[in-house]
């Protein structure tokens, strides 16, 4: 009897995906064993409906859109550790500026990055991460964020200038402007 | 370091898709025409362009705990589990009204008989779970191979069967005697108490048999009452059971209460076990009660069965009339 289900294909997507929306979730959790649970909860969730989508469909948009999805139910649940945390980090104080050359960020400045992308709210943290880490169109941003394209972009742009604020002389200052 | 003037904080957008190297030209020319005159911008610019390289440093860096090794394998072992007990269903017409066909990994689960139009019946999702997802395509076969059966031009469903929709193991023995039953063959609720080692469990036999959860392909169509009254099916349905027994040689006459009776003396007979067919009428057969023996519409039907014409009373030199 043949198989019954598309399992071939869908061992495939787990293939070139999970890695990835792991590490997706390991940005928006900080935590392995999270990343852990919601990856194989996202892939669970993605095979009870893979045979609905549509052939031709964006697969990793969609699983970006699952685990989204899943990240934020997980946020609310432990929504007030998190913003506790994130308080005590942004409180700690800075160091002297450290110089980012291209190739490795200083300890210092990338903690500092990660503290300040940590303390986002939620939907510009999601939209952020999901752009510069992931590199997603903000179409995609904006269907896993159950928004227009242009929220995505104004999500990821507000996220910036937090980001930019929260990074002020943490930033080099030798890379002017030239056109 | 905000820009001060309307004009830099409506140029803000536009130095961000630029810093980020996702900007039109329109965008571009405008953001080149106020660096050239605003300072406190250019330098915003560098800024911006700053962190965007520090973002692509961060997304090419090592993360920690960037091992997805246990995860992948458990969720190998949690799609497997899934997977087996997932139920893809279609849902088809057919000569006996619509018909439920679902299969998991392991084989066919469920045949149902649906009511003609509306949502499933409660104890039809139950018999689903939650997994079930409609597949028409992975039921398409099954459901060809169904009618021709229907329409008596197969005699076989070689389905591999997943039992593991049964209640108890009793049902579980019930439905494997039943399952043995022969095409065109009938035999009592008794009997298959019987053939279980369980004699005087007539009715849970019923019981058992009212709750299958593939009808069709587990026959219990082809289980009788002692009297030779059909008595039920499918609900109320006693109907589709003198169809089913009628497309596989079996002939009924109407009985009381909207029931069909099989009859007796027009049908082959034997006694379970043995591996001769014989006229109604032959030797002790006649006085003995219906849970001991096996019944066939046609001679047809005992002998692709594999059983072989009496040697006393010949049913092949003297056939029933037909």
């Amino acid at each position: 009897m043949g198989r019954v289900m598309a399992e071939d294909a869908f061992e495939a997507v787990v293939g070139a995906h999970h890695a990835e929306i792991r590490r997706y979730l390991l940005r928006i959790t900080a935590r392995g064993s999270d990343a852990d649970d919601l990856s194989q909860e996202t892939f669970l969730r993605a095979f009870r409906a893979y045979r609905a989508l549509p052939p031709g469909s964006n697969v990793r948009a969609w699983l970006f859109t699952i685990a989204t999805n899943l990240g934020r139910n997980h946020f609310r649940a432990q929504g007030r550790r998190r913003r506790a945390y994130a308080a005590a980090a942004l409180e700690m104080r800075p160091d002297a500026p450290d110089r980012a050359d291209g190739q490795v960020l200083a300890g210092e400045t990338r903690e500092r990055l990660e503290r300040v992308i940590t303390g986002l709210p939620a939907k510009q943290r999601l939209a952020f991460i999901m752009r510069k880490m992931h590199e997603l169109e903000y179409s995609e941003i904006g269907a896993s964020l159950s928004c227009s394209e242009e929220s995505a972009r104004a999500h990821v742009f507000q996220a910036l200038r937090k980001v930019r604020r929260g990074l002020d002389g943490h930033l080099p200052i030798g890379m002017e402007s030239r056109s | 370091m905000s820009p001060q003037y309307p004009v830099c904080r409506a140029i803000e957008p536009d130095l961000l898709s630029v810093a980020a190297g996702e900007a039109g030209a329109a965008a571009v020319g405008r953001v080149e025409s106020h660096v050239a005159i605003c300072g406190a911008c250019r330098e915003e610019l560098g800024h911006y362009r700053a962190l965007e390289g520090m973002m692509g440093t961060l997304r090419r860096a090592p993360l920690p705990d960037d091992d997805a090794t246990l995860a992948r394998a458990q969720l190998a072992s949690r799609l497997a589990d899934l997977r087996s007990r997932m139920v893809g269903f279609g849902i088809f017409p057919s000569p006996l009204g619509r018909i439920l066909i679902g299969r998991s990994e392991q084989g066919v689960a469920l045949v149902q008989y649906l009511p003609a139009g509306g949502s499933l019946p409660a104890h039809v999702q139950r018999l689903l779970g939650e997994d079930a997802v409609e597949d028409r395509a992975a039921t398409e076969g099954l459901r060809a191979e169904l009618v021709e059966y229907l329409e008596g031009r197969r005699a076989r469903l070689d389905w591999p069967l997943d039992l593991r929709r049964m209640r108890s193991d009793f049902q579980r023995r019930v439905l494997e005697a039943t399952a043995a039953l022969p095409y065109g063959a009938v035999t009592s609720y008794a009997g298959i108490a019987a053939r279980i080692g369980a004699p005087s469990a007539v009715r849970p036999v019923a019981q058992a048999l009212r709750w299958n959860p593939l009808p069709i392909v587990i026959p219990c169509h082809r289980v009788i009452g002692t009297s030779g009254a059909l008595t039920g099916y499918a609900g109320r349905r006693v109907e589709l059971k003198q169809r089913l027994l009628a497309v596989e040689g079996v002939k009924t006459v109407a009985a009381a209460r909207h029931d069909f009776k099989v009859d007796r003396d027009a049908m082959y007979t034997m006694v379970t076990g043995d591996r001769e067919y014989c006229v109604p009428t032959c030797g002790s057969l006649p006085s003995q009660s219906m849970s001991t023996l096996t019944l066939f519409g046609t001679r047809e039907g005992a002998e692709a069965a594999g059983f072989a014409p009496c040697t006393s009373c010949r049913p092949d030199l003297h056939p029933l009339p037909a």
